[in-house]
């Protein structure tokens, strides 16, 4: 009895625990760009700098583990190639990242909107 | 710094910090391309040669501090690297018992069909006679060993493949040791039991002690060889 408590309260953490630790702004960032168009790390790093006239920034190199976990969820694939003389890994975004981005973008709405009635005083 | 230093001490801090060989080649391999592409852009804006370097190792940071921001990303974005408590403290103690129990029904209907057919009569039959249920006592004590060994290796492969430090890999091997040590199971004819042991299993508890020291001296011999790889 003491073993399936333990065991249903496990199963219970597992499922309350956020899935993935990139259930937020990173990975909404990354997989919009790889929307637009298949992109390599310095260039996502590179736009979301630049397009957040750097109000958001990825440490330099830092971006390659969550692109690893993009890629490990089957959202993004990857292929190193060459391009002008010099190789690197290109990503892309998936169907199953598309999937994804269209629920982050989503939530990502609700919340703002949320955020905004607030921020306004207004009253249900 | 020269580019070459710059990314050696990096992939030796990841390999150091325990980072799975495939991931330290990836890394290390797109870290040198990234800082490729700071130095280039360097270039682009007028930069020397030696400046550009500069530029670029210094918007990348410190390698060693890179490799261990790299791996508290790596270790995060697996579900075991999150969890370290449940995931190599608790989860082993539950693993073995649930393992051991499935491995001795999946072996002894195995048994029972090569020995009987499918014929539920004849396990009573079975079940009573002293030579049959004799075979039965070996092979729970073959799946009790064989479930601590398997408990053991899955959870130093998780442990490994999840990128957590060398401590929580011992972590779960203790807990075996400890589970091992400290457990019993009684067989009797229509009886079972699992309990605390009235004396510590000395035998039981040594496979994964030894277990965690073959994983660590692999895991030794691995980062040696990559190291003579890489440098050689």
């Amino acid at each position: 009895m003491l073993t399936y408590i333990i065991v249903i309260g496990i199963i219970a953490a597992m499922k309350k625990t956020n899935p993935s630790f990139l259930n937020g702004v990173p990975e909404l960032l990354v997989l919009r760009l790889l929307s637009r168009r298949e992109m390599y790390g310095y260039q996502i790093v590179d736009e979301i700098r630049t397009q957040t006239r750097e109000t958001l920034s990825f440490g330099e190199g830092c971006v390659y583990p969550y692109l690893h976990y993009l890629e490990a969820q089957k959202q993004v694939s990857s292929q190193r190639r060459e391009v002008d003389g010099r190789n690197r890994n290109y990503y892309k975004l998936t169907t199953r990242g598309g999937k994804r981005l269209e629920e982050l973008t989503s939530e990502w709405k609700r919340v703002t909107a949320g955020v905004a009635l607030l921020m306004e005083g207004q009253h249900a | 710094m020269p580019r070459t230093d710059f990314i050696e001490r990096m992939r030796r801090r990841l390999v150091e910090l325990g980072c799975p060989v495939a991931h330290v080649r990836r890394l290390v391999q797109e870290v040198a391309d990234h800082r490729e592409d700071l130095k280039q852009a360097a270039l682009s804006e007028g930069l020397s040669g030696a400046d550009a370097e500069l530029s670029a190792n210094t918007k990348l940071g410190d390698p060693l501090d890179l490799a261990e921001q790299l791996m508290v990303a790596l270790r995060r974005s697996s579900w075991w690297g999150r969890h370290f408590l449940i995931g190599f403290c608790l989860l082993p103690l539950l693993a073995v018992p649930v393992l051991w129990v499935l491995l001795l029904f999946l072996g002894l209907a195995l048994a029972f069909a090569l020995g009987y057919g499918w014929d539920v009569q004849k396990l009573h039959v079975a079940a009573a006679s002293p030579v049959p249920f004799h075979h039965l006592v070996i092979a729970a004590h073959i799946a009790d060993f064989v479930a601590i060994a398997l408990v053991t290796l899955l959870f130093c492969g998780l442990a490994r493949r999840s990128a957590v430090s060398l401590k929580w890999m011992v972590t779960a091997c203790a807990v075996c040791s400890l589970y091992a040590l400290f457990t019993r199971f009684h067989l009797e004819p229509h009886s079972f039991m699992l309990g605390i042991a009235p004396s510590p299993q000395w035998l039981r508890a040594a496979v994964p002690l030894l277990i965690a020291g073959a994983v660590y001296a692999f895991h030794r011999r691995t980062i040696q060889g990559f190291h003579e790889n890489v440098l050689g």
